[in-house]
């Protein structure tokens, strides 16, 4: 489904990722791990075309997307879920939602996947005419993911999902992108809690420093205590804490 | 093309320098600076090169050529006092003639004072002009003192005493203002119904005018230069003030964008001016037609009258003058022009009445113009009409 | 000058319905702003630009005075488009706001402004022209205060433009998406919007509405070359009474500013009125300088 060839990018002269491989199969759930600074923001950027490719190609469901605009990305399936607070706090929920639809010009359709939206996130119905800057943590990373469902993706890419949020939540959260999976979107998670992470995937890479250092299946990685020392880089008490909960 | 002219005026407004004719070793030379900002102020420059020109061609005066240097002062005292300045230092001119507005002619009257230059003045009204004892400085238009005068005995007499007055902060506007509130306390008693100071380009007059609308008054009088006038004009009768109420202009209401942006809401305002192009004298009508011929303009203001009768004044002095015109004679020379334009007596061109001067340093010598005429609109737009109301010889002290 | 009340409420009738019209140009101001990042020192201009173009079309061409205004508007944002994509999109491009081309921009637009001044001086030259428009009705009569057809017509049209755009923004799928570009470009981007297409219709959007309110105020004030600046002075005070970003704190912020300056020029003196309107804007920003509807500062990617 997605493709990424010996890919280098960064921004301006300073060049982050330098040579990135990674594949995501149709269907499938890969996770892509590291700590805060090593490239996998860089990368998802890369991918949606925030951040031009400077070497390397892209391919994503058939066709190759690198230099294409972000928008046009968008509408080729592939879609990105932003960080919790990307959300737009001064907009009502359900206008966050329905810009998540603005692609799509089937408008009788996105009513009915508001609704499918609304049942997977019940919470977000309550609040849907409530400024999504006022929702607390859990129901904005749950307002961003069902924005990103509005879209009819082929694929979803998360940016870090379980950050800032009580173990709890998290849990609640990984079990509903679970679900987004099984409806047969593909979807790459970007992620600093390896163990939740590794349960969801079934495949996962690992960066550092702009390259990856490890990948496998999740089964491999879990159990391997490499994994552990990669994540030295500064973010020890964060996968700590994952790990404890 | 209207548009070009427009091209060049923004060249003259850049500080561009037009000269009449090549430098020559015996010429007299002349510097000019006037208010060339608009289209007419482009034009009347424009009449004072080529009637200089005209006197060149007709063999100069006792047979020396003028060399005249045109500056923009664009209505700015800084600007006009740099002109002066260079047309006096740099050009080592023999005679100045300037300025249009009165807040830059005031400041040149010290420059040419104290250089010793004589200057001509053919636009600005302000009385305190010819008041601060300067032996070198002539006015060719009316003092603002005559126009208030005039303004007030006919105000007093035909209209009312209950006059609201708004007065913006250019320094014409100011003293006309001040003037008219003086002459109708001196001549009638009667003190303003309501006094507006208002900015110099204001543009919204809305909440004075509804306090004039509530005041009730008989008169309103509007001392602005020509833009700001026209705005307060038509704000007074978006306002609801009916044209029972007369409408009192300053001295800039002759000028033409004043009937041309009011429209009709200039009709029936009236002013005290120096000419009027309703003038019937065949001079008049000569003029008229010239001006219509040579650039375009539908009814000259006193602006281009001005300007032609201080021009014929300058050709008759400087004849009259006895002109070394070396390098060492400068001095001498400027003296000599001085002293000759202080013998003009009685001469009767555009303006409505004879322009005279003498030798003292005194208003009553150097305000040649003593004669008024009052002016109202009949038709407001391009094609404007005015009619001549009255023509009033003033005692040469008055409002001293 | 004694008190009464009929008069003070004169005076903040027009102070409303001159208010209105800094308004909408204040509105274009903040548009610009959130869209671009910038603040736009030429939009004084554009006002004038729009007030010549009704003239033009109405005075010249003969249309009626209501579709002079609307021609004026789309002349007026097909100019601002031009002038975006040419001049300003290869600095924006590489971020605005406090950013070094941020300032870079803030030059380019005071450049603009002084070009646009000199395209408008070779084309109708530096006298003023007058904007004659039969308004027809009768004044409106309030007890003794009587409001002119034109000032009933400048707050109505300038109230309906505002309207209009609100329910644009708050109702419409490309409302949404201008508001999602405005507030943040990156996310924009990914909910699939053509960022770019936007921002030039963002700032479209704004110079429509200085047009109309040139061609709103033309017939009271007659129409000059220096007009925009004081315009651009007036609306730059209301944006930031009103909190720069926010379209209904440009509104009251407009209308605040209308108020105070003629409350000023009527009660303390008029020959300074226009510095009535910086000294609200120094209280407001020594008491809360997000201005009175300050949004929190936009997140910026």
């Amino acid at each position: 489904m997605l493709n990424i060839k010996e890919v280098h990018s960064g921004y301006g002269k300073l060049k982050i990722l330098r040579g990135i491989n990674l594949n995501v199969p149709q269907g499938g759930v890969v996770a892509l791990l590291g700590g805060n600074g090593t490239g996998k923001s860089t990368l998802l950027k890369t991918i949606s075309g925030l951040v031009p490719v400077m070497e390397g190609s892209i391919e994503f469901d058939g066709q190759i997307i690198s230099g294409k605009k972000p928008h046009e990305i968008v509408r080729s399936g592939l879609v990105q879920v932003t960080q919790s607070k990307e959300a737009y706090p001064a907009m009502t929920v359900e206008e966050n939602l329905m810009l998540g639809a603005y692609t799509r010009s089937d408008s009788s359709v996105v009513r009915a996947d508001l609704e499918r939206v609304y049942e997977f996130f019940p919470v977000l119905r309550q609040r849907r005419k409530v400024l999504s800057g006022t929702l607390s943590g859990g129901e904005v990373q749950m307002l961003v993911i069902g924005r990103g469902l509005m879209a009819k993706p082929k694929m979803l890419m998360l940016d870090e999902p379980s950050a800032a949020l009580a173990p709890k939540v998290v849990l609640e959260i990984f079990s509903n992108i679970y679900k987004i999976s099984q409806t047969g979107v593909t979807i790459l998670i970007v992620e600093q809690n390896v163990r939740m992470a590794l349960l969801l995937a079934q495949y996962a890479y690992i960066i550092r420093d702009g390259v990856i250092m490890i990948e496998g299946s999740a089964e491999d990685l879990i159990n391997d205590p490499s994994v552990k020392d990669s994540f030295l880089g500064g973010t020890v008490a964060n996968t700590k804490k994952s790990l404890n909960s | 093309m209207r548009n070009w002219t427009k091209f060049l005026a923004g060249l003259a407004a850049g500080g561009f320098v037009l000269s009449a004719t090549a430098a020559l070793a015996d010429e007299i030379r002349v510097g000019i600076t006037m208010r060339m900002v608009s289209e007419n102020g482009q034009k009347y420059g424009q009449m004072v090169m080529d009637e200089i020109g005209l006197i060149n061609e007709a063999g100069g005066i006792n047979g020396h050529q003028i060399k005249a240097t045109l500056m923009n002062d664009e209505c700015k005292s800084d600007k006009g006092v740099a002109n002066a300045n260079k047309l006096i230092f740099q050009e080592k001119v023999h005679l100045l003639i300037g300025s249009t507005c009165s807040s830059v002619s005031l400041p040149i009257v010290d420059v040419t004072a104290k250089a010793q230059v004589p200057q001509i003045i053919p636009h600005s009204t302000n009385s305190q002009i010819t008041q601060k004892g300067s032996a070198w400085v002539f006015r060719v238009p009316v003092s603002g003192r005559f126009y208030a005068g005039v303004n007030a005995k006919y105000v007093g007499e035909n209209i009312g005493k209950k006059i609201a007055y708004i007065c913006a902060a250019d320094a014409a506007s100011q003293n006309d203002c001040d003037a008219m509130q003086a002459q109708m306390k001196s001549q009638h008693g009667a003190d303003p119904a309501y006094v507006a100071q208002v900015q110099e380009k204001e543009v919204d007059f809305r909440t004075h005018m509804q306090k004039i609308k509530s005041a009730g008054v008989d008169g309103i009088m509007v001392a602005a230069l020509a833009e700001t006038m026209s705005r307060a004009l038509i704000q007074s009768y978006e306002a609801g003030i009916g044209t029972d109420v007369r409408r009192i202009g300053s001295s800039s209401a002759s000028n033409a964008p004043v009937p041309k942006i009011s429209g009709d809401a200039v009709k029936g305002v009236f002013y005290a001016a120096a000419y009027s192009n309703a003038d019937t004298r065949p001079i008049a009508k000569l003029f008229n037609q010239m001006v219509k011929d040579r650039y375009g303009i539908h009814a000259p203001d006193h602006d281009f009258s001005q300007a032609y009768d201080l021009i014929r004044i300058v050709e008759i002095a400087l004849n009259n003058s006895d002109l070394k015109l070396t390098n060492s004679s400068l001095a001498a020379d400027r003296t000599a022009i001085r002293d000759a334009i202080a013998n003009v007596k009685n001469y009767q061109g555009l303006a409505s009445g004879p322009i005279s001067f003498c030798a003292a340093a005194t208003p009553q010598c150097r305000d040649g113009n003593k004669t008024p005429v009052l002016i109202a609109y009949k038709k407001g737009g391009e094609a404007f009409e005015t009619e001549v109301l009255a023509r009033v010889n003033m005692p040469e002290d008055f409002g001293l | 000058m004694d008190f009464d009340f009929g008069s003070l409420l004169a005076f903040i009738i027009f102070g409303v319905t001159i208010g209105v019209v800094y308004g909408i140009v204040a509105l274009g101001i903040s548009l610009i702003y959130s869209g671009l990042d910038i603040v736009h020192f030429a939009h004084g201009e554009i006002y004038m630009f729009g007030a010549f173009l009704g003239l033009v079309l109405s005075q010249q061409i003969g249309i009626p005075y209501p579709g002079a205004m609307i021609g004026a508007m789309i002349l007026a944002a097909l100019l601002g488009m031009f002038i975006e994509r040419v001049f300003y999109r290869r600095l924006t491009r590489s971020g605005g706001g406090y950013t070094v081309s941020g300032m870079g921009m803030i030059i380019c637009g005071f450049g603009m402004s002084v070009a646009l001044m000199n395209v408008a001086f070779l084309i109708w030259g530096a006298d003023a022209e007058p904007f004659p428009v039969d308004f027809g009705i009768e004044p409106l009569e309030i007890n003794d205060i009587s409001i002119p057809p034109s000032y009933l017509l400048t707050a109505v049209v300038s109230l309906c433009l505002m309207g209009i755009l609100n329910y644009f923004l708050r109702y419409t799928k490309i409302g949404l998406a201008v508001r999602a570009v405005a507030h943040n470009k990156d996310i924009a981007f990914l909910m699939g919007i053509n960022v770019p297409l936007f921002i030039s219709l963002i700032f479209g959007l704004a110079c429509a509405l200085a047009a109309a309110a040139g061609v709103l105020v033309g017939p009271m004030q007659s129409v000059q070359v220096e007009m925009g600046y004081l315009m651009l002075m007036k609306a730059f005070a209301a944006a930031v009474v009103g909190g720069f970003g926010s379209l209904p704190g440009a509104l009251i912020g407009g209308i605040l500013v209308g108020i105070f300056e003629n409350l000023g020029a009527a009660y303390i003196s008029a020959s300074h009125k226009d510095i009535y309107a910086f000294l609200l804007l120094i209280l407001v920003l020594m008491y809360r300088p997000a201005g009175l509807f300050g949004i929190v500062a936009k997140v910026k990617a």
